[in-house]
């Protein structure tokens, strides 16, 4: 199969994959239509009101109808007004999620380098750094991502007096013009990126060093630092790639609470603000966007697994 | 012989996985596991002050009558963390029980239907896993607003994908084996074999597979809790403390560092017990 089915077969399905979770997020935001009239018109708004409100919102047609208007619009680049400040979800989308791409981006250029150089080197040699390295990973994914950034407010902000407690960012301008403001939610992220992406990158190594490759190449005095680049890292590459497409999958969750913690103009923020507010149609938007996002990593990860392995056989 | 002689060389040459642990039962941990547990789930019957009730100005240093200060509205922290821990600890559970149900139930019934019946379960699992854990609770939130069973029930369906496919490939391996082949061949029904053969053998990895769910909902419950969702209100909430507080973080460090170093200490006991327990069983069964 070519590249180019091999990729419009994987776009196809990615594409019936957002279809079908839009509509489960769909399904579990509007299945208690009351509560978003509620939302809107006040808890002690009076029955016509509700009626007037919910026919206002088009709340009072079936659900499957509101689905059907909805992927409509979506279609077509609209996906309705938020409940709070009728602003359209897609602006919302379009100003926030930039920001949110930024973090995310700079995680992985914090975490990658570090965990391959970690995972590499716990995978290999094994004994009292690994079991440390692994077990101080595995504490690290077990403690919530909030804890760990309050943990980093408590020194680096209050104790040090270091960074901001807050990202405050102009109004109008990007995280980008204060620097400074991104240290903290990116250590934070990074903390968690690098325990899980650690981890998953050992194992790959030492599943690589564990093959009878290595094992004579290592028996024709292969060794150090050559052994793990020339030989282990073009091995190891394909399994890595997995790994960093997860850690980037768990990344996007991440992303919504440190976001939170540090009030960082993000869409996660946007989206506990939306569920805060019970605004539904931008729980709708970014919770699809947000699937689009994560589908879109993983069909990324699969081609440059695809590539990588096309790659090797060449060599072959 | 190469089968006996790849493992040694590995252990010996290359470390890595292979590398012998030493078997000491996780007596520490497991003891801190207790503790923070009894803590948690007896600390509202011994908790000295109204854990909702504003008794002081805020943000107050800790003295002889609030020992650990009081929190942004005037609330005694000391009480507020004896009570927090309570929700969180019984959601996890009850997530990771409802969890634990619906994965291995899936799971074995992935194993035993049709290949192609087991796939397209297996499909419909991994859609769900796309969405990141707290997508899914979030959205739930957002659809059932203060609901406590909504936020038992997205614990659960987010941690499920993994389970069920772990636990279909464990009860694969069981079927395929000489005894259930030699079972099925003498006439027992497909329910005995269940009963006495399948299930019995895949308690192992179901047993590690639900602590690891555990951690992973004891992590997403903290955090429902500092995004306030789930039941809301005035209800102490170690999560929803640290959120509360962190804003004052400059006034008084006691009412979001105690509960932030409660969380730790729970979930780091708990994670490092089922990682023990992954080893000694993937020990055990390799």
């Amino acid at each position: 199969m070519s590249l180019i089915a091999f990729v419009g077969r994987r776009l196809m399905g990615a594409a019936v994959l957002l279809v079908v979770l839009s509509a489960a997020i769909f399904a579990a935001t509007a299945v208690l239509p009351g509560d978003a009239v509620s939302a809107v018109a006040g808890m002690d708004a009076s029955d016509a009101q509700r009626a007037e409100v919910r026919a206002e919102l088009g709340l009072d047609r079936p659900v499957a109808e509101r689905y059907a208007d909805w992927v409509a619009g979506a279609v077509r680049g609209d996906l309705g007004r938020g409940f709070v400040g009728e602003r359209p979800v897609t602006d919302v989308l379009a100003t926030r999620l930039p920001n949110s791409l930024l973090l995310a981006g700079l995680t992985l250029a914090v975490t990658a380098p570090l965990a391959a150089l970690l995972g590499l080197w716990t995978g290999l040699r094994g004994g009292g750094a690994d079991r440390f390295v692994s077990t101080a990973a595995q504490v690290l994914a077990a403690v919530p991502e909030f804890v760990i950034a309050a943990l980093l407010v408590a020194v680096l902000a209050v104790w040090l007096e270091l960074l901001p407690r807050v990202s405050v960012i102009p109004l109008g301008g990007t995280p980008l013009d204060v620097p400074h403001a991104l240290i903290l939610p990116v250590l934070t992220l990074s903390a968690v990126g690098l325990a899980v992406a650690t981890r998953l990158l050992r194992v790959s190594a030492a599943d690589v060093a564990a093959t009878p490759y290595i094992e004579a190449a290592r028996l024709n005095g292969v060794r150090g630092v050559r052994l793990a680049v020339r030989h282990i890292l073009p091995n190891a590459a394909g399994p890595a790639v997995q790994a960093l497409t997860l850690t980037t999958g768990a990344l996007v969750g991440s992303a919504v609470v440190v976001e939170n913690v540090f009030d960082y103009p993000g869409i996660g923020r946007e989206l506990q603000l939306a569920v805060a507010a019970r605004d539904i149609p931008m729980v709708q938007g970014i919770a699809t966007a947000l699937a689009g996002v994560m589908l879109l990593v993983l069909l990324t990860g699969d081609i440059c697994a695809r590539l990588l392995d096309a790659r090797k056989g060449h060599q072959r | 012989m190469t089968t006996v002689l790849t493992p040694w060389a590995r252990r010996t040459r290359t470390g890595g996985l292979g590398t012998p642990r030493r078997h000491r039962p996780p007596l520490l941990i497991g003891a801190g596991t207790l503790l923070v547990l009894l803590f948690a789930l007896a600390g509202p019957l011994v908790a000295p002050h109204s854990p909702t009730a504003q008794l002081a100005a805020p943000f107050q240093q800790p003295d002889g009558r609030f020992l650990l200060g009081t929190d942004v509205l005037g609330r005694d922290v000391g009480s507020r963390v004896l009570s927090g821990g309570r929700t969180i600890v019984l959601t996890a559970l009850a997530g990771t029980a409802a969890a634990g149900v619906v994965g291995i139930t899936a799971g074995v019934l992935a194993a035993l239907a049709s290949r192609r019946l087991g796939d397209l379960l297996l499909r419909c699992v991994d859609a769900l896993a796309v969405l990141p854990a707290l997508l899914v609770v979030l959205v739930l939130a957002a659809g059932f607003p203060g609901s406590h069973t909504a936020l038992v029930a997205s614990v659960a369906l987010a941690t499920v994908p993994f389970s069920t496919r772990v636990l279909r490939a464990a009860a694969d391996t069981v079927l395929s084996s000489g005894y259930v082949e030699a079972a099925l061949a003498r006439g027992d029904t497909r329910w005995a074999v269940l009963r006495h053969d399948v299930l019995p053998n895949i308690a192992g990895p179901a047993l590690t597979d639900t602590a690891l769910r555990l951690v992973a909902s004891l992590h997403l419950t903290a955090t429902a809790g500092f995004l306030g969702l789930g039941p809301g209100g005035a209800t102490p909430d170690w999560g929803r403390m640290v959120s509360e507080n962190v804003p004052g973080a400059t006034l008084a460090a006691t009412p979001f560092l105690a509960p932030a170093l409660l969380l730790v200490l729970l979930s780091v006991c708990v994670g490092l017990l089922a990682g023990r327990l992954a080893d000694t069983v993937g020990r055990g069964a390799g």
